[in-house]
């Protein structure tokens, strides 16, 4: 009932993509703005609705960082209720596991900690590369430097890799705080200035790593390559990562060894990824479009082309609206998608 | 939010898939537990011996890793061996007693993946018995086609059948329908009667220990008895034969033989060996109506032969054996004829476990309707033939047959031949006003002829001089008096509540008065048998 509470935002979890990507939105939008949320059906449409352990978790962690006051956060609970207090900088520590991703975390919570007021240093251990989670380098090497364009000032080690199923990683994010974000436009990425494969390995035999970079340098004979093999009782696991720099910036595109997939397979799936993004005239791939919504919504102002309008994006377009006073265009531009947020009322 | 406690054993084979990084992508089911997207466990309380210490605490540290809020417990049970169904339950149950349950706060799970077969069972039996307040975890291995990850899958299984709605269904028809069966299908609807038939099919699912069914001549003890049987056959828990006897036609050398058999030779006559019915019983039901009519010797045999499931026959030095379930039936008050010396107590207090006393049809108004139907139905079996009342025909009688005036001193089988008598004259298979008004009569008429044919026997034109007052009171009394065998029975029997105040009664010399005014004594009562 918004009469009782004009600041109550009401989510449908189920609406656009549906996932976990529109609660953990909400989460960090209600820590910056102090309004409280509800969100109902959540995951509603999957095989296994409501909320999963890595949900749990982010709304923990949320939780932890606002001093909120939650209702429904339990496994399986398809509505949650998250009345959040004042943000608090300072240092957290996250244990999750391998339930979830600590990038899925820190996306979470680190926007809250941007305008906090004080430094914070946050370290999540568990899961650092896994799949359908961006891992640590695209957070480091892709996202964090244009977010430094836009006055966000934070800094992210990797103390050690966290595969599944074993985790076992963790990463720590210091952050230092602003006054206010500025926008920027990112229409133009400039000239391709360089081009890095890097194969990771634990304790998986090093000719999967070769293999890998083989493949990635017969379709980018100019790519540069580099063989990291860590301890093995970080293993088992192997990831493909592929940085792809222009001038605006960088973008990170990655691949995960599985056991029964070839090598070749991993490395042609990252391949065409790349290639996709190459042919693009966009300036942003999907995931990091996702990314850079919320920080543009928070400047207020601020724009730049993707690849595609994602479900998530779209989705995360719905929630930032629903808690932040601007508006969010989209528009085709040749074939990208033109997207610009602005200040609305 | 509860918290979710899970006992487990450490799966010294399951979960021990080596030390290097590739136990990783090996299914462990003890770490896959705590691997699950939706399941969050905050205590896993781990059982293991000794030598599993080391497994144990490498098991620990990878559940820290990947849940990271599982408090991994080690409770170390040294099992001589762990095949060994007693110590294991043992064990089991030792840790359930000693656990401060607290199910307000907890939820408990028992995870029966791992551990022996012998283990799994013990899990099973605590917790269907409550022991344990859990519900039982199952891990399983990942399905690769299904792109699922060495955790593998989780299931959870709850006792509570209720909660299972289609076996809990399907065990609702089963019962339903033995409960049918020992009614004949006969939708009785008496509170205490139905009561009584859920009860006995109960104990004969349960128990083959004797029952034994008291009522009045008719009430249907023979029929349920066979009812029992068929129930227990249909379950397998009988696989020999129905047999059923009077014990009030077997009389003498006769008795002993027809029961327990004989030898060849064992008494002039006897040129063949007999089986006896005991023996024709083993492995089914042996129902011995009338059991208080046995004669000393036979009751002294016959707790032998239940206690011992062995006996000798007659004439034989060679013990045979026989086990069968005993259902015995009685008229008559087998509790004052142990008093009077009459029935071995021995024998009583074996058979009396499963006591049940069957009520007349007069007790059981309500019942009378399904049971006309029913002996219409049974008519039409035998006879071939559908006969039906008219509306108003059968609320005739059944006001009749409900009222206060029908006795029904034949019970159920009184009602039967009515049903027959009045079927057999119906017209074109209808049963109209004029048959029942005619069974009404012949019914009320044979109650009467009872009563005035009693007291005429034995007093003459002098039982036409009596007041209604004392007619009625010298009836009721000769009538116990038959049903006793001595008068001090009687005299027990009709002076129960005012014997007790009187410090040395002399009941049957109160007895042998009352009838002394009318000219009575026992003998002349007993004479008619």
């Amino acid at each position: 009932m918004k009469m009782e509470n004009p600041a109550l935002v009401e989510l449908d979890g189920a609406a656009g993509e549906g996932g976990g990507q529109i609660l953990r939105s909400a989460l960090t939008l209600a820590m910056i703005t102090g309004r409280p949320f509800v969100i109902r059906r959540i995951r509603a449409g999957r095989a296994r609705p409501g909320l999963l352990r890595q949900h749990l978790t982010a709304v923990q962690a949320a939780a932890a960082i606002c001093a909120a006051q939650v209702e429904g956060a339990e496994l399986g609970s398809t509505q949650l209720r998250f009345d959040p207090g004042a943000v608090r900088a300072g240092n957290y520590r996250f244990a999750i596991g391998s339930a979830g991703s600590a990038a899925l975390v820190l996306q979470t919570v680190l926007p809250a900690l941007w305008l906090a007021g004080a430094a914070s240093c946050v370290s999540v251990s568990g899961g650092t590369h896994n799949q359908s989670a961006p891992p640590f380098e695209f957070l480091a090497q892709a996202w964090t430097p244009l977010l430094a364009r836009m006055g966000v000032k934070q800094t992210l080690s990797l103390l050690r890799h966290g595969f599944y199923p074993a985790g076992g990683g963790e990463i720590i994010a210091h952050v230092e705080p602003v006054a206010g974000l500025q926008g920027i436009s990112l229409l133009e990425r400039g000239p391709l200035q360089d081009m890095h494969a890097e194969a990771l390995v634990a304790g998986v035999p090093y000719k999967v790593a070769l293999r890998e970079l083989e493949s990635v340098l017969a379709a980018f004979p100019a790519a540069g390559q580099t063989v990291i093999e860590l301890p093995m009782e970080q293993g088992p696991g192997n990831a493909l990562l592929l940085r792809v720099v222009h001038e605006v910036g960088c973008e990170v595109f990655c691949g995960f060894g599985e056991r029964g997939v070839s090598a070749e397979r991993i490395a042609n799936g990252v391949v065409q990824a790349a290639r996709r993004y190459l042919a693009s005239p966009a300036v942003v791939d999907a995931h990091l479009a996702d990314q850079l919504l919320l920080p543009m919504a928070l400047a207020g102002a601020g724009e730049f082309t993707a690849t595609e309008a994602s479900a998530h994006l779209l989705s995360n377009k719905a929630v930032i609206e629903a808690f932040l006073p601007v508006s969010i265009a989209l528009s085709q531009c040749q074939a990208a998608v033109h997207v610009r947020v602005c200040a609305s009322g | 939010m509860k918290r979710t406690v899970v006992f487990g054993f450490v799966g010294t084979v399951l979960d021990y898939v080596g030390k290097g990084s590739e136990r990783w992508e090996k299914w462990r089911p003890t770490v896959g537990l705590c691997q699950q997207a939706d399941l969050l466990i905050d205590t896993l309380v781990l059982l293991h011996d000794e030598r599993n210490r080391g497994l144990f605490s490498r098991m620990q540290r990878d559940i820290a890793q990947i849940s990271p809020n599982t408090e991994v417990i080690s409770h170390e049970i040294n099992l001589r061996d762990p095949w060994d169904f007693e110590e294991v339950y043992a064990a089991l149950h030792d840790l359930a007693s000693a656990y401060a349950f607290d199910t307000e706060h907890e939820d408990y799970l028992l995870h029966i993946t791992t551990g022996t077969h012998v283990a799994q069972i013990c899990w099973f039996l605590l917790a269907e018995s409550r022991h344990f307040p859990a519900r039982l975890v199952q891990t399983s291995p990942p399905i690769k086609r299904l792109g699922q990850g060495p955790e593998g899958r989780v299931s959870i299984i709850d006792l509570d059948l209720s909660r299972y709605d289609k076996i809990a269904t399907r065990f609702a028809h089963e019962r339903d329908a033995s409960l049918s069966l020992l009614k004949s299908g006969i939708a009785t609807l008496n509170p205490s009667f139905n009561r009584m038939i859920e009860q006995i099919e109960r104990v004969a699912a349960r128990s083959k220990a004797p029952m034994l069914l008291c009522g009045p001549t008719g009430a249907g003890k023979s029929f349920l008895a066979r009812r029992v049987f068929e129930l227990k056959r249909a379950r397998h828990q009988l696989t020999g034969r129905f047999v059923e006897v009077n014990c009030a036609t077997l009389r003498g050398d006769a008795a002993m033989s027809a029961l327990f058999g004989h030898a060849k030779g064992a008494f002039t006559g006897a040129q063949t060996e007999r089986a006896g019915l005991l023996r024709s019983a083993d492995g089914g039901l042996l129902f011995l109506d009338e059991i208080g009519e046995l004669g000393a010797d036979e009751q002294a045999m016959l707790l032998k032969a239940i206690e011992e499931k062995r006996f000798f026959p007659l004439g034989s030095d060679r013990e045979v054996e026989s086990d069968f379930q005993l259902i015995a039936g009685t008229v008559r008050d087998l509790r004052a004829m142990v008093a009077s010396g009459e029935f071995r107590e021995d024998l009583y207090a074996r058979i009396n476990l499963w006591s049940y006393t069957l009520p007349g049809l007069a007790e059981r108004p309500e019942d009378l309707a399904p049971n006309l139907d029913y002996e219409l139905e049974r008519f039409a079996r035998e006879h071939g033939e559908q006969v039906r009342f008219n509306r108003e025909a059968r609320e005739r009688f059944l006001r009749f047959a409900t009222s206060s005036q029908a006795r029904w001193r034949g019970n159920f089988r009184e009602l039967g031949a009515a049903v027959t008598r009045m079927a057999t004259l119906a017209d074109s298979g209808r049963i109209g006003i004029d048959e029942v008004d005619e069974e009404i009569t012949r019914l009320q008429a044979g109650w009467q002829d009872d009563q005035t044919d009693t007291l005429r026997e034995l007093l003459g034109d002098a039982a036409g001089t009596l007041d209604l007052f004392d007619r009625m009171q010298l009836e009721q009394v000769i009538k116990v008096c038959r049903e006793c065998r001595t008068l001090s029975e009687a005299g027990r029997r009709l002076f129960d509540v005012s014997r007790q105040e009187k410090s040395s009664s002399n009941d049957a010399d109160r007895l042998r008065k009352y009838l002394a005014r009318f000219g009575l004594d026992w003998a002349s009562l007993q004479g008619r048998d």
